[in-house]
């Protein structure tokens, strides 16, 4: 930043003189040609500048961004492990709907007069012997047929 | 006999008896700046109040009357017993035109109201905004090559400067350089940058139509990325502290605009950005409008001097549509057909009228295309380009 500041004292300086020289009043064409050549240089160089700050900017604060939300996803994984636990220590509900993980199958699956730890022995017999893995199934509901 | 002499008095203190003809040539012009702004609808919120201000000086001079201007050539005030209260309604609110409070607080409004995303989304847009400042430029030598036209002395160096910055077309930029370098000519000035703005629709497509191929207006952009709140709310802070330390003369241009623009951005001073973009806004917009409207008085504003500032004005604003234009074209082609050059002209501030008017052109010619926030990245760039001009000139010539 100092060259520009270097030019445009320059050109200050120069105006003045030039100012000072026709009493204020007017410079020749080619004076202020050269002027304006400096001028338009001017804005293009901190136009430019800004563009470059700019792209530089984004990318720190997207970089920083990524790396938050990477953060917040990891202890959101972690706090969904204990509420897993709960759940199977939970008491069955009737007609009771549990949102089960990604990672374990797809879809709500709806429970009635089941357990959750009896519906997830069910799941893993149910993928063990089809041989399709559980992520790939999806229960719609496990219901306790009385006799 | 009393009823004759009254009538003879009344017509005599009319404006039948007083008014010029020049005061008449006004007042036709500002009927069809009414017209525009009624009928038309051109820029209806700043042609109006300045077509209202010029009728209103023209049918009532008296309305823009300063005691305290008639004075000696030695600046001695002719008549003593005169205070700044005796002056006409409009004069008294013109002073926050000449003292540059208007234009700064537009700036403040302005930033409320602009989203600099598209500019952030696309940073290159930031060149394209200074290329169309290259009008201000051709002005500048236009104004000082003035003194050949012979009968005519030519301006001086700080007019030629403030006359120039219309290329900008950003009214407050135009009016506060005006203000600072060239304060006799600040009426003529603004009454061009003003109207010139309002008259963008009808001034910047026959160029765009002239300086592009059908294939290039049909050009479709790609969607742009979405920006985050981080990136909008640290960008004013960074542009205030580059553009403020490399050229310290912008900051009250630069600095009321983005501090408008971090009221808005923040998130946390909901009511002053609301403020700042509706209320403070019109506010300042009426007043400024009138006003300026007001100091195109006939008798003082029809002369050779204010219709050179109209015409070099009016050639300003073309180049500095060509320039963005022609800049659109060459990154067209560095980019291998991604820009479409239309949106280039919208590096003239004008925010948004001349972003509407590339999305307008592009449409026309391919209905499916979306220009508008393409073109928002320019012309938001733009007001930034011209205020950084304005700050060469002041930075240059400024005592």
């Amino acid at each position: 930043m100092n060259f520009l500041n270097t030019a445009a004292e320059a050109t200050a300086a120069s105006a003045a003189a030039l100012a000072s020289s026709d009493g204020g009043n007017t410079m020749t064409i080619t004076e202020a040609l050269g002027l304006s050549v400096t001028g338009i240089a001017v804005v293009m160089i901190i136009l430019a500048l800004l563009a470059v700050l700019v792209v530089i900017l984004s990318k720190i604060v997207r970089f920083f961004e990524k790396a938050a939300r990477k953060k917040s996803d990891k202890n959101a994984a972690k706090s969904e492990i204990p509420q897993t636990k709960a759940a199977l220590n939970a008491k069955p509900e009737v007609g009771k709907t549990v949102a089960l993980d990604e990672k374990q199958s797809a879809g709500n699956l709806e429970l009635y007069k089941t357990d959750e730890k009896t519906a997830a022995v069910i799941m893993a017999i149910v993928s063990k012997e089809s041989g399709i893995a559980l992520n790939k199934l999806q229960f719609n509901s496990i219901k306790l047929i009385e006799k | 006999m009393d009823i004759i002499n009254s009538i003879i008095e009344i017509f005599q203190t009319s404006g039948f008896a007083s008014l010029s003809w020049q005061n008449w040539v006004m007042i036709l012009v500002s009927f069809v700046l009414l017209y525009l702004a009624i009928v038309k609808k051109f820029e209806p919120l700043l042609l109006l109040p300045i077509a209202f201000g010029m009728l209103l000086v023209n049918v009532y001079p008296d309305i823009m009357y300063d005691p305290l201007a008639i004075a000696t050539p030695g600046g001695e005030v002719l008549d003593s017993s005169a205070h700044w209260y005796d002056s006409g309604v409009l004069r008294l609110i013109y002073c926050g035109v000449k003292s540059s409070i208007f234009p700064c607080l537009i700036f403040l409004g302005v930033g409320a109201m602009t989203d600099f995303g598209p500019l952030l989304a696309n940073p290159s847009s930031l060149l394209l905004g200074a290329a169309a400042q290259f009008g201000i430029y051709i002005a500048f030598l236009i104004s000082i090559a003035t003194k050949y036209i012979p009968g005519f002395e030519g301006f001086s160096t700080l007019e030629a400067a403030a006359i120039a910055i219309i290329g900008g077309a950003d009214g407050p930029t135009a009016i506060y350089t005006a203000g600072k370098l060239a304060p006799h000519l600040l009426g003529p000035i603004a009454v061009a940058a003003y109207s010139y703005m309002a008259l963008i629709p009808l001034i910047q497509p026959p160029i765009m139509k002239l300086l592009t191929t059908k294939k290039e207006r049909e050009i479709k952009m790609n969607q742009l990325r979405t920006v985050s709140k981080a990136e909008k709310i640290i960008f004013p802070i960074v542009v205030t502290v580059i553009c403020v330390v490399i050229i310290p003369s912008t900051a009250p241009l630069i600095g009321m605009l983005m501090l408008g623009n971090l009221f808005k951005e923040s998130g946390v001073t909901e009511r002053l950005s609301d403020t700042a973009q509706n209320a403070l806004c019109n506010i300042v917009t009426i007043m400024l409008g009138v006003t300026v409207g007001a100091t195109a008085e006939g008798k003082t504003f029809l002369d050779l001097k204010t219709l050179l500032v109209i015409a070099i004005g009016l050639i300003a604003f073309a180049f500095s549509t060509a320039g963005g234009v022609l800049f659109g074209k060459l990154m067209n082609v560095i980019t291998k057909g991604k820009v479409n050059p239309l949106i280039g002209s919208a590096g003239v501030s004008a925010v948004p009228m001349a972003a509407r008017v590339s999305q307008v052109e592009g449409r026309k010619y391919n209905p499916s295309n979306f220009l508008l926030m393409h073109a928002m990245g320019p012309n938001v760039a733009g007001v930034i380009g011209s205020a950084v001009a304005a700050g060469f000139f002041l930075l240059t010539f400024g005592s």
